[in-house]
């Protein structure tokens, strides 16, 4: 039932490279930006790092800068910035949209876009006190041997529920990632792995720091479905780029959050190139989304309410952008 | 019914701020963890890690050798049981022999600091032979199953049964009798404050303090003395500021006799904070319940029968449980007029944190089912919902058939209030598509009329204090709990007196101070002690016309007292101001002690029939409301855009005050409808943090029209009726009746999460689809 933080130490670099330095050098270390997914799983007992690399002083982090190539998203640069951001509002519709629908207002006046896309994956037999797991026999993900969600499967289903993941994916962002061998840019959707226990690509030392998003974005939009309006993470969350030729489907991206451990594109929506936006396509949508999000039980609503309501979310959004454009 | 009393008028004013209002806002004042804990030893409580078990080995040795570790205690150190009802204590502060939920406390230690004492915990050696565990009542009532409680066959807590007027007779004279099945699920209070103790024994003087979060000052006082086996002479029991009861903490809590006997192991001071989780553990709310109800009604709406079975799953231990199954069948009447009344109450005892007494006690699930059922039949008969409530009142002053007393019965002005404002016969059938909306009525107890220890004593008792410095000081054992309770005893001894509110100093809750009061439950204060408040100033006064007489050479009947001043008759030639009457008064005697008190007469008290005590009370409030809601077709969302709520509290003695419970009560009950819900994974509890319990966020409140019927109840202060809980069990019922309204769907289950709405939205299409077919072929 603890609820208080075991002793650990903080370092304060004050650039990138001295933070991965700091973390190379101490194995048990973990990098700390906000702190409002970290430290609430170190207060119980999930995570207990004796070094903490606190990235708040690296002021190169939280910038968010325009050229003409595109825009340039620091880790640093926190949700409640990011939300507020013009520029990001006029024209990266749904990241914006994706930015306000994080959580409190309290949480997005710390957290940031780096925290948020490493966002630790989520399950009901995971985020609890050291006293409950351990009454469970651990899990999994965490000190057990067993995922209580599928006992029976070998792997891991806790539940990726980063807002902002799925907005980036439909523009094709990509991120800068700074390692032990300098800097290396992927797109986002590698970074991300099918696995609650390690569902993030990145070595030991690997930061995330920076998302580079292109120049002229289609339209897009996000929306998660959480039982309270503010606090709760997405039951399930989806993002949609959509362009249009004439009356017909350009381009169609739909991405999603919180029914898998990782944020994935859709795959298979290029199909509807030069379709027209109808029921039956609406309804290929919804098929489509229902067949490739793997909700589990990973949350007290149920897998199947967050599978039927991805789907719904993803054909209404498709919808709405049409009527927009 | 005795004669009602006289009743002192009071001047109609719009509310005042709470009196410790601004302490609260500015941060000022002190809750129970913020009071100075710096000598402290820090408690911990080591919990069962299994849900039904036989203790075989507990050894604390190790944890009791770590260097830092004060004290250690286990069920060895406490022999007795503990509980709220002298009939039903079957819990030990820590367990003894076998544990019967995943978080019972075990043992406990006090220790320098947290980290010492969280590492003590893990020296503790536990060993159990594991027992079938129960997590419904249908598997803890499954013959054969292994007892909870050996003294209680079928783990039946206590079942209930009775019949008022024939049922029989009145489903056969019914045009329409229709049975549904509900399901409300078990919530909690989620208190914003987390509990909290510090208790404070002096080994030299046999002395024990302790201050808490208890709603129930007098009754944890008693408990303390029984657990600790201490004489209550050496006992004092202290309310700080407390963040919210709700009826989390209408009992003993356990973890408030461990910190007391960890203070006494220790011969010091011991804080026990207890964790969200810890504190979602302790639990005593709202018990998950099943409901089976029939009603019979005739064309014209009026109904002829109610049969009802209810099934509360209570938790592993007895608590109010008795109480709350009782409460569910006497609040079937008090509200509407039915001639037969039928009803059959289990309290089924299961492997999860016993459940207690929450906000609406017993009533608003059963409420829930009834008011739903109500306007299914209404909608069946082509009738209007108003209509069919109108048909049904009761007319004041009333004894229903289980003899509850109904004084004053202010209803139908409720719902001639929120039908008008809500616009209901513009709008209702006209609202857009996936719009609805709903209503339903409600009522609730002011105070207990039988009080749960019958010691003979008055109901409630108020001191007041004068002396030199001109300031009346009113002693009272009510606890205010963030309801407004101080500040209404200031308003009824200043109307009473008629003297400025701000001469006027309240001082509550402290045992050694103040007299006894039962504490802050089934809405009593205002009723009760605001009756005992008027009559302690009205002693007062007498002192001072008296005095005021004497000084004046003239008669005491002749003797005028306003704001202030005393005048012979309505003459301005020879009046005195108040600290002139003040020192004359105090010239014979010195300081001015008076008491009043208030006792529900024997007749209120219930009928003579098992259980009649419970439901009893001086007087109902009543309310009806209208809840407009909006369906998200896409995430089977419930938005609820607005509500409108008539509340009949009798008189409004602080309207602003008023007007923020009903707000309250409004607000909690949208929370029970929409999502709130605690549920267990094999007993742990999977909702046991603020963010996995989910309460209504400031997003999902809408805006509440509150509006104040006032029907004078004769024997209430100033004629005034509680107001904090009787709004509450509306809003469920409201709610569901609104969405199917909007949606065409009836839903039996609480809370309407996204998913339930989405099924019904499944299942609706489906039906058109079926039908169309049919019409098709």
């Amino acid at each position: 039932m603890s609820a208080s933080l075991a002793e650990f130490r903080i370092a304060q670099p004050n650039t990138v490279k001295e933070a991965v330095a700091a973390c190379l050098k101490h194995p048990g270390s973990r990098y700390v930006a906000g702190g409002t997914d970290l430290i609430v799983n170190m207060r119980r007992g999930i995570s207990g790092p004796d070094l903490l690399v606190d990235l708040s002083g690296i002021d190169e982090l939280s910038e968010i800068k325009t050229d003409g190539r595109g825009v340039t998203i620091g880790a640093g640069v926190t949700i409640a910035a990011l939300a507020r951001d013009k520029a990001i509002a006029s024209r990266y519709r749904a990241l914006a949209q994706a930015a306000a629908a994080i959580a409190g207002p309290g949480h997005r006046v710390m957290a940031t876009v780096g925290g948020n896309l490493c966002l630790d994956t989520r399950c009901i037999y995971y985020n609890q006190s050291e006293w409950w797991r351990s009454a469970n026999a651990y899990c999994l993900k965490n000190r057990g041997t067993v995922c209580h969600v599928a006992p029976q499967g070998q792997r891991c289903h806790a539940a990726f529920s980063g807002d902002l993941a799925p907005a980036l994916l439909v523009y094709g962002a990509e991120v800068d990632i700074a390692g032990a061998q300098g800097q290396r840019r992927i797109p986002l959707s590698e970074l991300y792995v099918e696995d609650g226990k390690a569902h993030l690509a990145l070595a030991a030392g690997e930061l995330v720091v920076a998302v580079h998003l292109p120049a002229a974005p289609p339209p897009s939009a996000y929306e998660k479905v959480r039982v309270r309006g503010a606090i709760d993470f997405p039951l399930a969350g989806v993002a949609a780029a959509l362009t249009l030729s004439g009356t017909n489907v350009g381009s169609l991206r739909i991405a999603l959050t919180g029914t898998n451990s990782r944020p994935f594109l859709l795959a298979g929506t290029e199909v509807f190139a030069g379709r027209p936006v109808d029921d039956k396509l609406l309804q290929e949508i919804d098929r489509l989304v229902q067949k490739q999000v793997q909700p589990m039980r990973t949350t007290i609503a149920s897998a199947n309410y967050r599978r039927v309501a991805a789907a719904a979310l993803a054909r209404r959004l498709v919808s709405k952008l049409t009527a927009r454009e | 019914m005795t004669a009602a009393p006289d009743q002192v008028s009071i001047k109609k004013r719009p509310g005042v701020p709470l009196i410790d209002g601004i302490d609260k806002v500015t941060g000022k004042a002190r809750y129970t963890a913020d009071l100075d804990h710096a000598d402290a030893l820090v408690g911990r409580i080591f919990r069962s890690p299994v849900s039904h078990a036989d203790i075989i080995r507990l050894d604390v040795s190790k944890a009791r050798a770590l260097d830092g570790v004060v004290a250690v205690v286990t069920g060895d150190d406490c022999p007795h049981t503990y509980g709220v009802l002298p009939i039903a204590m079957n819990e030990y502060p820590l367990a003894r022999g076998r544990v019967r939920y995943r978080g019972e406390p075990v043992a406990a230690v006090a220790a320098i600091d947290a980290e010492t004492a969280e590492r003590a915990l893990n020296l503790i050696e536990f060993e159990v032979k594991e027992l079938p565990a129960y997590y419904t009542s249908e598997t803890a009532r499954v013959p054969g199953a292994v007892l909870l409680h050996d003294n209680k066959p079928g783990n039946i807590e206590r079942d209930v049964h009775s019949e008022f007027g024939d049922v029989r007779q009145g489903f056969a004279a019914a045009d329409l009798v229709r049975e549904e099945k509900f399901n409300c699920a078990e919530i909690n209070h989620a208190q914003i404050e987390p509990h909290a103790s510090l208790a404070e024994y002096d080994p030299a003087t046999g002395r024990l303090m302790m201050q808490t979060v208890s709603q129930v000052g007098y009754y944890l006082h008693l408990m303390l003395a029984q657990c600790l086996e201490m004489d209550s002479s050496r006992i004092r029991v202290i309310k700080p500021f407390i963040g919210g009861g709700f009826g989390a903490r209408v009992e003993t809590l356990n973890f408030e006799i461990i910190a007391a006997l960890l203070a006494r192991a220790s011969a010091g001071k011991v804080l026990m904070q207890l964790t969200r989780e810890e504190t979602f553990i302790t639990h005593r709310a709202r018990p998950q319940t099943d409901i089976k109800l029939k009603l019979g009604m005739r064309k014209d709406g009026r109904m002829n029968a109610c049969e009802c079975e209810v099934v509360q799953r209570g938790g592993a231990y007895a608590g109010y449980g008795i109480i709350t199954i009782l409460y569910a069948g006497a609040l079937l009447q008090g509200i509407y007029d039915i001639p037969a009344v039928k009803y059959d109450g289990y309290r089924v005892y299961a492997n999860l944190p016993p459940c207690g007494a929450m906000r609406g006690h017993g009533s608003v699930d059963m409420r829930h089912a009834f008011e739903c059922l109500v306007d299914r039949m209404a909608r069946e008969l082509g009738l209007d919902p108003f209509a069919v409530r109108r048909a049904n009142l009761l007319q004041a002053p009333t004894r229903t058939m289980n003899d509850l007393t109904v004084n004053s019965y202010g209803l139908a002005e409720c719902l001639d209030k929120v039908e008008r404002a809500s616009g209901w016969h513009e709008r209702i059938g006209r609202m857009p598509p996936g719009k609805g909306l709903g209503m339903a009525c409600s009522h609730y107890v002011s105070g207990a009329a039988k009080p749960i220890h019958r010691t003979g004593e008055p109901h409630a008792l108020v001191n007041l204090k004068l002396d030199f410095d001109g300031g009346v000081t009113a002693l009272t054992g009510a606890a205010d709990i963030g309801q407004g309770s101080s500040t209404m005893v200031a308003i009824a001894v200043a109307e009473t007196l008629d003297i400025s509110l701000d001469r006027i100093r309240v001082v509550s809750a402290d045992t050694a101070i103040t007299p006894k009061d039962n504490g802050a439950y089934s809405s009593r204060i205002t009723f009760m002690v605001g009756n005992a408040a008027i009559d302690a100033a009205k002693n007062l006064k007498a002192v001072l016309v008296a005095a005021a007489a004497k000084k004046l050479e003239a008669k005491p009947e002749d003797i005028e007292c306003a704001g202030e001043v005393f005048r012979v008759g309505k003459g301005d030639q020879s009046s005195l101001p108040f600290a002139d009457v003040v020192a004359a008064a105090l010239v014979d005697e010195g300081a001015i002690t008076v008491k009043g008190s208030f006792t529900c007469p024997p007749e209120a008290q219930g009928g003579k029939h098992r259980g009649g005590a419970v439901g009893s009370t001086m007087g109902f409030s009543y309310a009806a409301q209208v809840v407009e809601v909006s369906i998200d077709d896409a995430s089977g969302l419930v938005t609820v855009d607005k509500v409108w709520v008539a509340l009949d509290c009798g008189h409004a003695i602080n309207p602003l005050a008023v007007e923020g419970q009903i707000e309250g009560s409004v607000w909690m009950g949208m929370g029970q409808a929409l999502c709130e819900e605690t549920r267990y994974l094999e007993g742990l509890p999977a909702h046991a943090s603020l963010l996995e319990y989910r309460m209504p966020t400031i997003a999902e409140s809408p805006p509440i029209e509150v509006q104040i019927v006032e029907s004078h109840d004769p024997y209430g202060p100033f004629g005034a009726k509680e107001a904090s809980e009787g709004a509450l069990a509306g809003f469920p019922p409201a709610m569901v009746n609104a969405i199917a309204n909007a949606i065409g769907m009836d839903l039996n289950e609480l809370p309407v999460t996204p998913d339930r709405v989405m099924d019904a939205l499944i299942e609706r299409r489906r039906k058109a689809k079926r039908n169309a077919l049919k019409a098709a072929s």
